[in-house]
């Protein structure tokens, strides 16, 4: 689904640089055994820092006046399991029958039908999708623990987008 | 005007409707089918919206998917383009119900022309000429052969929910009716669920021609012109070109005008086609299509109007701004339909575009959603694009679309080309000298006369 709504990546705050920069200097450091490596293009400033212990952490500044300061991200040692989204091709991934509205509890205000860490068996109620004044239920299609969820109450969805992932 | 819309339709002619829209300011929303992911139109649009898997059913005629994906994208109109839901009055009514606007005509027009023998009936009443033919419907086999006597053999049997060329059944004698009303009513139940059949005088060798009106709902409405359409495959319009190589510009006014004043009439909203078979200087209504047509861009290089501007400027309520004396045709244009087809056997071609260089220069237009590497899907129909030349006559016209030709590739999946390539070099076409049997003919007498391939690469084909 193009641009309906636009998703952060999980545990990254974006805000306008791209997180595979990050990602990539991360690798120059790990390969090069460097403590730290800056990358100025235009308004946008990105610097790495490794410290020797065991959290790395990845600090971003923006030049630009107008860019929010950005969220520091603890991030595992190892970059390289990071693609752009993790659950998306999940094997484990339920996807979204019908096109609309998904809701992620059964009225507002109630409890959410599953969580992260849920342990679920087949046929059990998990999300509403909503069109056109009409709720769908989406069952699980299998019985496991709910490891991710991909969507947020009251995001429109479409054919095919992944909404959980059930493993 | 609109600020965002939805376009129900896929290929080129999304892409002509998302081009349209832009060029009005109006934000765009695609969708498609898990077939179509990488299709052009969903990477144009602003917004898209997967409806489901590959089948038209489950997607592109999937009502309540389209009307889930406007609600969730705040549209406030819908295009639906050709075929799909373009002439589904139900649609109509259901966006309407929904507060969402159908870019199209009112759903009771949509219902008249869709229904054969009712579209006649009415259109008989705003004096379009038609051809002579039953009242209504038959059922009785013995008024059959009175009304057929009356009209005169050879006569054509039609299906009323036909249309496209589809349903029909021809009986040359009275011997001959009877199985023709037989076979025509069953055929005409299994593919349209409607058995109602009519009489018309079946016309030997009529040239198909179609004049392109314009209306705004409210009682005005103009004519653009005509469209010649006569060359065909199994009913489906292969080359098409305006003006008609045979029209005068007084016969062209006359006809257009009697089109015109039926549409004020009607006050019919939006843009529609007429469709006649013209023989002997007399036109005869076949059927009116309440939708733009794939050939549109051929009224639009010989007027300068923009057919899908108008059809949203005036679906947004606007009235018609182009006035009758303000139409002149000018220059000739040629379009032909590239299909992913074998160009002889029409063996369908769907697959990965290695390769592809569209041509260009002056008076020379593409409309096509195709790029390299693009898998042309197998689930919809093989348009690959249309090809269309404008020139200030008709000599000049053929000389650009043989030089376009020259210059367009399409590798890595089977086109016709090739006939293109032969048919513009071709002497009666030259002449613009054919009728709507001309090119079944010529393509059974080249596969006779030759015992390989006769349209080859290099277009050799004595024709």
């Amino acid at each position: 689904m193009k641009n309906l709504v636009p998703k952060p990546e999980a545990g990254f705050e974006v805000g306008g640089i791209d997180p595979q920069i990050v990602e990539a200097l991360g690798h120059i450091i790990q390969q090069f055994d460097l403590t730290e490596i800056e990358v100025e293009h235009g308004d946008l400033k990105v610097r790495v820092a490794r410290q020797m212990s065991a959290n790395h952490n990845i600090v971003a500044q923006a030049g630009a006046a107008h860019m929010p300061p950005l969220a520091t991200a603890a991030v595992a040692p190892t970059p390289v399991a990071v693609p752009a989204r993790p659950d998306a091709e999940h094997p484990g991934a339920v996807k979204s029958p019908m096109v609309g509205t998904v809701y992620l509890r059964p009225s507002p205000g109630a409890p959410a039908f599953v969580e992260i860490g849920s342990q679920v068996k087949t046929g059990d109620k998990i999300l509403l999708i909503e069109a056109m004044k009409t709720f769908n239920e989406v069952v699980g299609p299998r019985a496991g623990t709910v490891t991710a969820i991909l969507v947020e109450d009251g995001q429109p969805v479409e054919y095919g987008q992944p909404l959980i992932v059930i493993e | 005007m609109f600020k965002k819309i939805l376009i129900a339709n896929r290929g080129e002619i999304a892409v002509r409707i998302l081009r349209a829209a832009k060029e009005l300011g109006i934000a765009t929303v695609a969708v498609h089918s898990t077939a179509d992911a990488e299709a052009m139109h969903v990477k144009l649009a602003d917004e898209s919206v997967c409806l489901g898997p590959p089948l038209a059913r489950d997607s592109y005629l999937n009502i309540p998917a389209i009307l889930a994906a406007c609600e969730i994208t705040g549209v406030e109109a819908v295009h639906p383009g050709y075929g799909f839901l373009s002439e589904n009055a139900r649609f109509a009514e259901i966006l309407a119900a929904h507060n969402l606007t159908f870019i199209g005509p009112k759903a009771e027009h949509i219902r008249i022309m869709g229904d054969k023998i009712e579209a006649k009936r009415t259109v008989m009443h705003l004096g379009i000429p038609c051809v002579p033919g039953s009242k209504g419907g038959v059922t009785d086999d013995d008024e059959a052969l009175l009304i057929a006597d009356d009209i005169g053999f050879p006569v054509l049997v039609k299906a009323a929910a036909g249309g496209g060329g589809r349903g029909m059944k021809v009986a040359r004698s009275r011997q001959e009716l009877p199985i023709a009303l037989a076979t025509a009513r069953s055929e005409a139940k299994a593919a349209f669920g409607d058995d109602a059949v009519y009489l018309e005088k079946y016309l030997e060798k009529p040239r198909h021609i179609e004049i392109q009106v314009l209306g705004d709902g409210k009682g005005n409405a103009i004519h653009l012109g005509e469209r010649d359409c006569s060359l065909q495959r199994r009913h489906q319009k292969v080359w098409e070109e305006g003006p008609s190589p045979v029209l005068s510009t007084s016969q062209r006014a006359e006809i257009g005008e009697i089109c015109a004043d039926a549409m004020r009439k009607l006050a019919y909203s939006g843009v529609g086609t007429i469709e006649f078979l013209y023989e002997n200087e007399k036109f005869y209504f076949i059927e009116m299509n309440t939708r733009i047509q794939v050939e549109h861009p051929v009224t639009e290089m010989i007027t300068g109007f923009d057919l899908v501007v108008e059809q949203i400027k005036i679906a947004a309520g606007a009235p018609l701004t182009i006035t009758q004396d303000q139409v002149a045709v000018r220059g000739h244009a040629i379009e032909c339909r590239i299909n992913a087809e074998h160009p002889t056997t029409f063996r369908p071609s769907p697959g990965k575009i290695a390769y592809y260089h569209a041509p260009g220069g002056l008076g020379t237009r593409v409309d096509s959603a195709v790029y390299v590497g693009y898998t042309i899907p197998p689930h919809y129909d093989s348009l690959v694009g249309k090809l269309i030349v404008h020139g200030c006559d008709r000599a000049e016209a053929l000389m650009r679309l043989r030089r376009a030709l020259d210059e367009l590739i399409v590798e890595g999946i089977e086109t016709t080309i090739p006939l293109f390539r032969t048919l513009v070099d071709n002497a009666d076409i030259q002449d613009g000298v054919y009728d709507i049997h001309w090119l079944e003919t010529f393509l059974d007498t080249a596969i006779e006369t030759k015992k390989s391939d006769p349209i080859k690469e290099d277009a050799e084909l004595v024709g």
